[in-house]
């Protein structure tokens, strides 16, 4: 692997005592370029997502950003370095008007001393130009994200890490709860992200969303890499199988282990 | 709904219902407390004879103050989704700390500090146990629920261990001896006696202020009620405005010249004529005029809701009469026929109403002018309550008060509806009206509170001469009204306040986005401890001697204050107004109850009733303003 | 760490066994920590330790044996529902001067409002064959079994503070005692004097009987009108005072204020101050300095004073004069302590005997 990596990650595990969450994983991202990470549930999708966003350390293994290495101690220092993760449960609070979200935990304030307050008129403008960058018209910012759509939501989360100079971006499963038409409009904003010159990590179980938009492809199965492939290494077919695989492979343990069957087709739950 | 404005509006999104003025008002989490307050003042104000005085205003304030510093206080925890149980014993352990830090030196102690360290340092102690509660719910991720009973224990038993240690008594006493006493006891206790202070320019002051101020807030309702003129401003209109104000303020000087009948109906006619002539004149220079009007046709459902109106204002005109208004005496529980005939004319004209407003919402989707007819309705019956209020009552105060203030609001309803039909009512966003219209409220509301405040402040010969109750206005209640404001402000504009609802609303987002949660946390714990020690100050210099329970138990009140104030249980969501309002409710509810001469001993009863309809109200008001919001 | 905990509570249990079975140690079955034991109303039963009266004295939480004259062969047990606050100090001040005074020796026992612990050392006292026993009946229910027992032992019993119902039943010599109605009848007499026509009984809880009954006595001698109501705890003292000045606000015929404790009292004084009232009286009940200051003043006409010194000392004398003398006092009536006043002219000398611990 190349110096010129924005973001490279080299054999990283995690235990949670005596648990392998994670073993042995490495990948890469760029600028400008789309990492999916793919897997089934518990296949470490988390783990992988909460160790890159700082919310808790790797085990073993190291992490470099252009090359240096770097550990991320908090959320906050993960932010920092420029990694700003988009997560599932979208990281908003639903009662809170949709620019107070934006900001939150960034607000711009103005004052002197320890007497400052927050420039509302200015968050208000930025958020709602934010927005209608990425060609939602939010008319009334006071409005509760609660009230917004999920695609809505997932576009505030993206626009807001974008805006807060976010060199990764990490997405969490952002189309599993999302219909076709909003799915849709999530994938475009991947894109436009990935053209505005983020590295940006995908994860999800879907390699119909992935592949369209993702120039690498890293497998995860029950905590271990598969592979990390350039899309030029691999086609749509191979990837479905081998996740498919990972999951028959799967189900066929639980079958032997327990009583019940699961099927990977009913696994559409996060994990 | 007009057909042109449809077409005429820009594009907007189609799932976003628009909310009339009224709706967009109601979701804000305090306005029912407020409704709430002015209801349950109105009430007492009309069984009660000193209730509404500047004497039972002193003492409702007062009480409130300080169970409100702590209602706010508390408020903004549990925005930010968390409880302190231990905020009502730490008051009284505050004022005991600061006395027993000043008391001079005993055989087992009494620091024997000047105040001058014994008050900066009993806040420190508060902060550090604010801080404790924090750092114990972090710490452990037990429910603050849990944590901060336990520091109940601790500080309820330090009270009395000390209190019977250091002095042998269950209280502690005589901070007057305090050296450096004078100055904080003018901080935290000085009083303003209203007897002493004369303005006979109170009134005046008081008449213009709170006039203008609803003026304003007339204005504002305009400007938010209805669409701006797509067009240039008409200002043949502006001029129509003018020449109304000007008759207007001619009438209401006639009134305050004249004494007698002929002059007062001339007076209040001018100013009919006028306010109808000003506002027309203000619609027609700022707002669109109407193109179709619709026709005047009542639907069967709409019939009906006016036929139960109605009835039912004729059920409060029987209650009315069929009591005799001089009959003091007492009738069953716990009310006298005066309390009853009261409480049965205000439910049933409430109720009345508020089914007549019902029908007139119905009766915008069959025309402007339907909904017109029925505002026209609603007004003629007020202008007829009030003269049956007039013609029924005995006291001055209804003869003369209420009967003016609901001829007002007959006026008021007349305007609104003849209005309604000539103009056309905006149905999408409008931000810059709306901002206006907010700035004008604001500005109303405080034109309204600075005549209320001169004349609750300042007394006048006559009232002298009549000999009427001494009122007196603490520091109490500066704290109270200063530590609101700056709640306020801080939760609604700095980043602790954001943090605040962002921790209660959702704490793990806000963690993940990079706000310190823990440290929120903490201080939103030692906030509360440091308005304990704020009302634990204001009791040791008002009381003089500071009981070992003082306090204990009155955690739950301020929880009920918040609640009734709206703030939710959950966390996420409320305000620190609320919180103060709540305090209003529940010092009314207190205080009315004597003042009304029921007997007190079922005040809890009162209040759990309050409570209960705070909570279903707020519920109810919640759940239809987020479902307007979608 | 579950194991060290149930070795514990086995090694607890065993000393409970070998307590109950064999009283071999006096120092566990006076200790009343555990209220297994304690909740048992032995009433009946002779305790297995009656013929072998014990040298030492019991040794429990708030016991201090009095040994006050090495002469005297007498010993009395003082058993009561004691919390060691203020009032019970007083009390205990009352016994102590009594036994001086008499040449007896005395055991002070409080069970800090614990009705199990109190019916264990009745019990000890039962065993230990004392030659009398005073005690407070808060709980008739759990100590009329236990203090008729020490009847039929011979032993004689006098009642104090609370029992004044029950003290026939059991057997006493008497009661000590102040009932709270004809406290509430003197204080009604106080206002009569005063010239007052209607009084407000504030009360500072919700639902104390004793606090009732003050009011309901006042308003039995009282020739005018009486209302009592609660208006809040003493706890909320803002709230209390504005919704007493909210009542006399509302009735300008209320010319009088008592309350039933001395917070509530200086509550009702500093709303009529508000108020500008000029009540023909204010009382109060119990003391505290500031209630004192406010009588010294003149601001507060009277407080209802226990005199609970003679609930210590009285009892004390009786038995005496019973054990030696075989005396009856009272004619199977209880004895009075109260209700005594503390009155502007009087407040002086009784601050100082405050401070001096007997008042």
């Amino acid at each position: 692997m190349a110096e010129s990596h924005l973001l490279e990650l080299d054999d990283i595990s995690k235990y949670y005592g005596n648990i392998i969450a994670l073993k042995g994983v490495s990948t890469s991202v760029n600028a400008g370029e789309v990492t999916c990470v793919l897997g089934d549930n518990g296949a470490g999708k988390s783990t992988f997502i909460k160790t890159l966003a700082g919310v808790h350390q790797q085990s073993e293994g190291t992490i470099r950003m252009n090359g240096e290495e770097v550990t991320f101690d908090s959320p906050r220092d993960a932010l920092d370095h420029g990694i700003a993760t988009v997560y599932q449960d979208l990281a908003m609070v639903p009662l809170m008007s949709v620019w107070r979200n934006f900001f939150l935990g960034a607000e711009p304030t103005k004052g002197f001393g320890p007497f400052t307050w927050i420039d509302k008129a200015k968050a208000k403008q930025i958020a709602k130009d934010e927005m209608a960058k990425m060609g939602i018209d939010i008319r009334d910012t006071e409005q509760p994200v609660g009230t917004l759509s999920g695609g809505e939501r997932q576009s505030v989360a993206i626009a807001r890490a974008g805006y807060f100079g976010a060199k990764v971006l990490i997405l969490d499963e952002p189309t599993s709860a999302l219909g076709v038409k909003q799915s849709g409009v999530v994938l475009k904003r991947i894109v436009e992200a990935r053209n505005a010159g983020l590295a940006v990590i995908f994860i999800t179980h879907n390699p119909r969303h992935a592949y369209p938009v993702g120039n690498r492809f890293l497998i995860l199965n029950r905590g271990h890499s598969m592979g990390s492939f350039a899309k030029h290494e691999i086609s749509i077919d191979e990837l479905t199988q081998l996740m498919a695989g990972g999951a028959e492979l799967q189900a066929l343990e639980h079958e032997l282990e327990a009583a019940g069957t699961i099927s990977h087709d009913d696994l559409t739950t996060p994990d | 709904m007009s057909d042109t404005t449809a077409t005429a509006a820009p594009p907007s999104d189609e799932r976003l219902a628009y909310r009339g003025v009224f709706q967009r008002l109601f979701i804000r989490p305090e306005i029912g407390a407020m409704i709430g307050a002015v209801g349950i003042w109105v009430f007492f104000w009309a069984v009660s004879i000193p209730f509404g005085t500047a004497n039972g205003a002193s003492g409702i304030l007062d009480t409130a103050s300080i169970l409100g510093i702590m209602a706010v206080a508390v408020s903004v925890l549990m925005v930010g989704g968390e409880f302190d149980l231990s905020s009502g014993a730490n008051t009284g352990a505050m004022g005991m700390l600061v006395i027993l830090l000043s008391k001079e030196a005993g055989e087992f102690g009494g620091a024997g500090l000047t105040l001058w360290v014994a008050v900066p340092l009993s806040l420190v102690v508060a902060l550090g146990i604010g801080f404790f509660n924090g750092w114990m719910v972090e710490r452990t991720k037990l429910p603050s629920f849990i944590v901060t009973l336990g520091t109940f224990f601790v500080l309820r038993g330090a009270k009395l261990g000390f209190s019977k240690l250091i002095v042998d008594q269950i209280q502690v006493g005589d901070i007057r001896d305090a050296h450096g006493y004078d100055f904080w006891y003018a901080i935290f206790a000085s009083e303003w006696d209203r007897t002493t202070h004369q303005l006979e320019a109170r009134d005046a002051i008081y008449t213009v202020a709170v006039l203008g101020g609803i003026a304003l807030i007339v204005l504002a309702l305009y400007e938010m009620q209805f669409e701006r003129r797509r067009d240039a401003m008409k200002s043949a209109g502006m001029i129509e405005f003018a020449i109304g104000l000007g008759v207007t303020v001619a009438g209401i000087v006639t009134l305050h010249v004249t004494d007698d009948i002929a002059g007062n109906v001339l007076g209040a006619a001018i100013i009919a004529v006028g306010s109808l002539v000003g506002l027309h004149g203000y619609a027609t220079w700022r707002f669109e005029p109407i193109h179709d009007r619709g026709s005047l046709v009542l639907a069967p459902d709409v019939l009906r809701l006016i036929g139960i109106g109605v009835g039912s204002l004729v059920l409060a005109y029987l209650a009315a009469i069929i009591w005799d208004s001089d009959n003091a005496d007492n009738f069953f529980f716990p009310f006298t026929y005066q309390g009853f005939r009261a409480t049965l004319m205000m439910v049933f004209g409430g109720a009345g109403f508020t089914v007549l407003a019902v029908a007139a919402n119905r009766a915008r989707r069959d025309g402007h002018l339907a909904r017109s007819a029925i505002g026209l309705l609603m007004g003629l019956l007020t202008a007829v309550v009030a003269f049956v209020v007039r013609a029924q009552s005995e006291s001055v105060k209804f003869r003369a008060e209420a009967f003016s203030v609901l001829l007002a609001i007959a006026l008021m309803i007349v305007v609104w509806a003849v209005l309604g039909s000539l103009f056309e009512e905006r149905i999408r966003t409008n931000a810059r009206a709306d901002k206006l219209g907010g700035r004008l409220i604001a500005g109303g509301l405080v034109m309204i509170a600075i005549g209320m405040f001169f004349k609750l402040m300042f007394t006048i010969q006559a009232e002298i001469d009549a000999d009427i109750a001494p009122a007196k206005f603490s520091m109490r209640n500066f704290w109270f009204i200063v530590f609101t404001v700056v709640m306020v402000w801080v939760l609604g504009n700095t980043r602790f306040g954001s943090w605040t609802f962002a921790v209660g609303g959702n704490k793990e987002a806000a963690r993940q986005v990079g706000v310190p949660a823990a440290r929120t946390k903490t201080q939103l714990f030692m906030l509360v401890s440091g308005a304990a020690w704020l009302v634990g100050m204001l009791l040791a210099f008002r009381l003089n001697t500071i009981q070992a329970n003082t306090g204990n138990g009155l955690e739950f009140d301020y929880i009920i204050a918040a609640v009734v104030g709206g703030t939710l249980l959950t966390g996420g969501y409320g305000t620190a107004l609320g919180g103060a309002i709540g305090a209003l409710i529940v010092a009314m509810g207190t205080l009315g109850i004597p003042f009304a001469r029921w007997n007190s001993d079922w005040r809890f009863l009162f209040l759990g009733v309050i409570l209960l309809l705070a909570v279903v109200a707020n519920r109810s008001i919640r759940t239809r303003a987020e479902s307007l919001r979608r | 760490m579950r194991k060290l905990r149930t070795t514990v509570a086995a090694i607890a249990a065993l000393s409970l066994v070998a307590a109950a079975c064999g009283g071999d140690d006096d120092d566990d079955v006076a200790s009343d920590d555990e209220p297994a034991a304690a909740d048992e109303p032995a009433a009946d039963d002779e305790p297995a330790a009656d013929d072998e009266p014990a040298g030492e004295e019991p040794a429990g939480d708030d016991e201090e044996p009095v040994d006050t004259t090495q002469g005297g062969d007498l010993t009395f047990h003082m058993i009561t529902h004691s919390d060691d606050g203020p009032f019970w100090s007083v009390v205990k001040r009352g016994m102590d001067a009594a036994c001086e005074d008499l040449g007896v020796n005395c055991v002070w026992a409080g069970s800090n409002n614990d009705p199990g612990v109190q019916v264990q050392l009745i019990d000890t006292a039962i065993a230990e064959g004392v030659d009398g026993i005073a005690s407070s009946l808060p709980s008739p229910d759990q100590l009329v079994g236990p203090l008729q027992g020490a009847v039929e032992q011979g032993i004689p019993v006098i009642t104090l503070n609370s029992g004044v119902n029950q003290y026939q039943e059991i057997g006493a010599i008497t009661h000590v005692g102040q009932t709270e109605f004809i406290a509430g009848q003197g204080a009604g007499e106080r206002f009569n004097d005063l010239g007052a026509t209607k009084v407000f009984c504030g009360r500072q809880e919700e639902s104390n009987v004793a606090l009732e009954e003050r009011c309901d006595g006042l308003a039995d001698t009282f020739n005018g009108e009486v209302i009592s109501e609660f208006v809040g705890l003493d706890a909320d003292q803002t709230a209390q005072q504005n919704t007493i000045a909210a009542a006399m606000q509302a009735d300008p015929d209320i010319d009088g204020f008592m309350g039933t404790g001395p917070v509530i009292a200086v509550s009702g004084l500093n709303a009529a101050n508000d108020l500008g009232l000029d009540l023909a009286g204010i009382g109060g009940f119990d003391i505290t300095p500031e209630i004192i200051t406010a009588i010294e003043a003149g601001d507060i006409a009277f407080t209802v004073d226990q005199q609970q010194y003679v609930q210590g000392y009285m009892p004390i004398l009786l038995l005496y004069l019973n054990v030696t003398n075989l005396n009856t006092v009272g004619g199977g009536q209880p004895i009075l302590t109260g209700p005594g006043f503390v009155t502007p002219e009087n407040a002086a000398e009784v601050a100082a005997l405050v401070d001096a611990g007997t008042r």
